[in-house]
């Protein structure tokens, strides 16, 4: 895995920035065009699979307790106890005070813990508070760390204060893995994500991430389109491979598998590894077993064959 | 007494030209004889050049413009009405007929003005595509038009053979055989009009000489033919004409706006529509 | 390492039913061919033989004609509205055997079933529904008091998009009141003859559309005969002029859709990445069988480099193969006679000069392909960057300012269509007017609508199909 530091300089951030040019029609036809690959049988399957390795199972409500991260970490480990081929999901994602019982709980197993700060999710509060949440995570045990753009700052157009924040946010991490993430449905064009993309990759994030899921809407596959572009333009810029990860929204494994294909094709098949690609998962994992189950047998499943997580 | 009658030249490029051949050939009207140029294919080859400079300059006028100018050519033609009459009667009408003839020509030339700068929008529209584009059809001008002008001696029929290229923006070479007097003296006003040089260019002579250069003139966008030809010489002509996918009209209708739709090429342009 | 393929996606064949031999629709029946002979229909991805069909000869093609011309008197007879609804019925009809339709195009032409079934088929219908909506309004489509049909109209369509080029040949014709004897291309007649059962299905009466089979020879029977008032004839450039030439004198309408060699514009302030799939949809979109194919990129010097950097790669995601896979985007070249062509046309590149890139992909043993292909450093000279490929050859040619590229794009006896680049809109604008080409996409490229007039400039035809401009190409003014 890559560490990545600031590799480029801010004035030629602002050159990439204003280059911008993307037509919105052109970008829609392209990905509807990918999503309708007809994935089947044994592709099918290893793309079930990857998904799987590829989660981050969430949960970020006000009502989570020790208890409920127990159960969810006990899923994350092994998602379906009756099919030890499948792998456990890459990591799962709570809020800060969550986080050493989640690490207490993952322990003797490959999944990471991820924490979501900097006042996740509107970030609408002075810096001083970003920096404590995020310590307080990273104290508590944190193997990555999921922050939000400072929007209010984005769409005022003082880009030179997101960029600050994340170089900021990132000197606190260290070696813990950062994921930065645009809000996509605040941004709401295509130019801006991609803005908000390469400000977050130039300031030395490990992923860029779509969304909070809390708002209703969360990713699409068009913003996943415009962030791999800017990845892929960042990689030839500066030989650094950074992240994507998709949240919010997506629901089924065949939505998901829409995902891939994408990757697949835009990046290279080298990018389908957990390190990255993630997907942010609630409900999707359990389609996930379902179809998994049903390439297997045959025959259609329920839910209630899965454990709840 | 044989008078010293008035030589006539080809008009091109805004000037009176001889035929570079030197020769001509003879009409008699009435006891007098005219002299008229017997265009040759070097004379079509420079008129050619002179259509294509015309063309540029007249298709990228405005349509406001182009309306002044046609206008402008009705209100040369109505101050020479008497000459005008005098010529036709010299060609045998009776002076009922000519003034009529001169006025439906006048009429006619207005009616062409005013459609100058609304033609396009009888002609051209946007298309409903059923997906998230901007799609519209304009119409343009051909090209250059080469046009025969038939053998009745009409002042309005010879307006009528080059008023609609003319005024959707081609630029046209006017060739009459048997009514060249009428047409060389039009060239007068067409000159006293402000047309361009060389977006109306009027020759004489005979159309068998240079029917196959004519026919095979790459550059020439497209021929109209407002007689019947002898000799099969449509066919020649339409055979000619494949070797670069010439437009051929024979006999095109006159009648309001099919009489320009020859004369436009149709242009369609998408663009999406998006943030 | 991952390395994730795709497994195959097979849409089944089992839908279509594939006659052995197949006999001529003429005045409402099907006709066995009077000359006996018949012709092997193949499928290009497999060479395998599909069917046998008519060699129809000139008492064949008599017989088309004088059944469309009582087919001309009963048409005529009808009402307006009466033959709207006959379109609309068609139209219907067409759109719920759709998948059959798709998936016979496919096997017979070499095109992915991705195109027939997402692009051919719905554009087949939406041809059919619009032109029926024309039919009883004729009066109000061009304010002109005199437009009458031509009468009986020859069609001679190409074997690049069968069954859509049957749509816009048939549906004017008849919305306007005329009948047809329609010749397909001979390496892919079968949805035409399916098209045959539509009109059966649909009640049409008898002469009104005609199909018959044949060759180059069969072609040359219809367009000769003495009976015929109008030709419409889409296809090459070359047989375009013999066909004009020998209706020279005829009193015969005529309509040309002929060949392109279009340039694509790439400015350096384009949105580059879209620009990308406009010039990859742009050449091998039906494997670069497309008379309007975008089959020129003209690419402003400045962005040269970056932008062949990111097309090479796009490319390489582009999978060659089994028209029946779902997932397969090139298909296989129509015939071993247009894959030679393609082929000595690209090895013509190799030898003047220019540098070849093309895809790595496995190509199956039997039937005919080429891999995707780019040329650059290709001079404006090289047949490449003038002759008409029609494969997946796309040739680079580059500029540096705006009145050079149209200078470049318009240097070419060609004028079917061109695509321009560039997120400027004054730019867009001011380039489209100088561009000599009779479709001009715009930030976009192959799109295609029933409503939309599609023809040419120049050697490219002329004529329009399709939109209110397409009922010029069927009514006749008389003065």
């Amino acid at each position: 895995m890559n560490v990545s530091n600031i590799s480029m300089q801010w004035s030629d951030v602002l050159e990439m920035i204003y280059d911008s040019r993307i037509d919105a029609v052109g970008l829609n036809e392209r990905v509807n065009s990918l999503a309708t690959r007809s994935i089947k049988k044994e592709s099918k399957l290893e793309a079930l699979n990857m998904i799987v390795s590829m989660c981050d199972l969430t949960t970020l409500e006000g009502e989570d307790t020790e208890g409920k991260i127990s159960q969810m970490v006990a899923k994350a480990i092994k998602p379906n106890p009756l099919d030890t081929s499948i792998s456990s999901v890459a990591a799962v994602c709570v809020y800060p005070s969550l986080v050493s019982v989640a690490k207490e709980k993952v322990r003797n197993s490959n999944v990471n813990v991820a924490a979501v700060s900097s006042y996740f999710p509107s970030g609408q509060v002075p810096m001083e508070s970003k920096l404590l949440d995020t310590k307080y995570a990273i104290d508590s045990g944190a193997d990555e760390i999921d922050i939000v753009i400072n929007r209010k700052a984005f769409l005022e157009g003082d880009f030179r204060k997101v960029f600050d924040e994340i170089v900021a946010l990132k000197e606190v991490c260290k070696d813990v893995h950062l994921k930065t993430i645009l809000e996509v449905g605040d941004l709401k064009t295509y130019e801006n994500i991609r803005k908000a993309s390469i400000i977050s990759l130039a300031a030395g994030s490990d992923f860029i991430k779509t969304s909070t899921g809390k708002l209703s809407v969360g990713s699409s596959r068009q913003a996943c389109y415009v962030m791999l572009k800017s990845v892929l333009d960042y990689e030839i810029l500066t030989g650094v491979k950074a992240g994507i990860k998709v949240a919010g929204g997506i629901r089924d494994a065949k939505d998901a598998i829409r995902y891939l294909v994408m990757i697949n094709e835009e990046m290279g098949s080298e990018w389908l590894n957990p390190d990255l690609f993630r997907f942010g998962a609630s409900s999707l994992l359990d389609d996930v077993l379902k179809q998994i189950k049903k390439l297997k047998t045959g025959a259609y499943q329920a839910s209630y064959y899965f454990p709840r997580g | 007494m044989i008078d010293i009658k008035k030589t006539y030249k080809n008009y091109v490029g805004g000037k009176y030209v001889r035929s570079e051949s030197g020769k001509t050939y003879t009409q008699e009207l009435k006891n007098e004889f005219y002299e008229l140029p017997l265009t040759s294919k070097k004379d079509i080859r420079d008129a050619v050049t002179s259509s294509k400079e015309g063309y540029k300059k007249w298709s990228s006028a405005t349509p406001y413009l182009r309306m002044q100018i046609l206008y402008r050519l009705s209100e040369m033609i109505e101050g020479n009405k008497e000459s005008y009459a005098e010529l036709l009667m010299d060609h045998g009408l009776t002076k009922q007929k000519a003034n009529k003839d001169i006025d439906e020509a006048i009429q006619n030339i207005v009616w062409f003005a005013g459609l100058a700068d609304k033609w396009e929008q009888l002609a051209g529209n946007l298309n409903p595509v059923s997906e998230e584009y901007f799609n519209i059809s304009h119409q343009n001008p051909i090209g250059v038009v080469f046009s025969l002008s038939g053998s009745a001696v009409s002042l309005n029929e010879l307006l009528m053979s080059i008023l609609p290229p003319l005024t959707v923006g081609c630029s046209v070479i006017s060739y009459s055989e048997e009514n060249s007097v009428l047409a060389l003296k039009l060239a007068a006003d067409i000159n006293n009009s402000d047309f361009p040089s060389g977006s109306l260019n009027v020759l004489s002579g005979k159309f068998q000489n240079i029917i196959n250069d004519v026919s095979k003139h790459v550059e020439i966008n497209l021929i109209a033919l407002h007689k019947e030809l002898e000799n099969q010489g449509l066919k020649a002509i339409e055979e000619n004409a494949s070797e670069s996918v010439k437009r051929i009209f024979s006999q095109p209708s006159t009648d309001g706006l099919s009489s320009i739709l020859p004369y436009l090429e149709t242009k369609t342009v998408w663009h999406p529509k998006g943030t | 390492m991952v390395d994730w393929k795709y497994s195959e996606s097979i849409e089944s064949a089992d839908i279509v039913s594939i006659q052995k031999k197949y006999s001529n629709y003429i005045g409402g029946k099907f006709v066995e061919p009077k000359s006996k002979k018949y012709l092997n229909t193949v499928s290009p991805s497999t060479e395998e033989i599909l069917a046998k069909v008519a060699l129809s000869n000139e008492q064949d093609v008599n017989s088309a004609v004088k059944s469309a011309r009582s087919g001309f008197e009963t048409w005529s007879k009808l009402s307006p509205s009466q033959r709207s609804r006959y379109l609309f019925k068609i139209a219907r009809l067409i759109q719920e055997r759709s998948r059959e339709f798709a998936v016979l195009e496919s096997l017979d032409g070499g095109k992915p079933i991705k195109e027939s079934r997402d692009f051919d088929l719905p554009q087949v219908a939406a041809n059919f529904f619009y032109f029926a909506g024309w039919a009883d309004k004729l009066d109000l489509s061009w304010s002109t008091k005199t437009l009458k049909p031509y009468g009986v109209v020859g069609q001679i369509i190409p074997w690049n998009f069968p069954l859509l080029m049957l749509a816009w040949k048939i549906a004017p014709a008849l919305a306007t009141g005329n009948t047809v004897v329609l010749k397909p291309a001979e390496t892919t007649p079968l949805t035409a003859l399916l098209f045959a059962e539509i009109c059966e299905q649909a009640g049409l009466p008898a002469g009104v559309v005609n199909i018959v089979t044949g060759d180059g020879s069969t072609g040359s029977q219809i367009v000769n005969h003495k009976d015929i008032n109008k030709i419409a004839f889409t296809g090459s450039t070359q047989v375009g002029k013999l066909i004009q030439k020998s209706l020279a004198g005829r009193d015969v309408g005529l309509t040309l859709e002929l060949g392109g060699k279009a340039a694509n514009i790439v400015y350096e302030d384009a949105a580059i990445d879209q620009a990308v799939e406009g010039v990859v949809n742009g050449i091998f979109f039906n494997q670069g069988h497309v008379c309007c194919a975008g089959s020129r990129l003209l690419l402003q010097e400045s962005i040269h480099d970056q932008f062949i950097s990111k097309l090479e790669k796009r490319m390489q995601s582009l999978r060659v193969g089994n028209p029946l896979d779902k997932n397969t985007d090139i298909g296989a070249i129509n015939s071993k006679e247009q894959l030679d062509k393609i082929t000595n046309l690209v090895n013509e590149g190799l030898e003047d000069g220019g540098e070849l890139f093309q895809t790595e992909c496995e190509l199956p043993g039997n039937g005919f392909w080429f891999r995707p292909s780019l040329f650059t450093n290709v001079q404006p000279s090289y047949s490449i960057a003038r002759e008409e490929i029609f494969g997946p050859v796309l040739t680079t040619l580059t500029f540096r300012t705006p009145e050079e590229a149209v200078e470049i794009a318009n240097n070419t006896e060609y004028g079917l269509s061109a695509g321009v680049w560039t997120e400027k809109g004054s730019k867009i604008l001011w380039t489209a007017d100088r561009l000599d080409a009779g479709v001009v996409w715009a930030n976009t490229f192959n799109k295609f609508d029933p409503s939309s007039p599609f023809g040419g400039y120049k050697e490219s035809g002329f004529g329009r199909e399709g939109g209110r401009h397409g009922l010029l190409s069927y009514l006749k003014a008389s003065s």
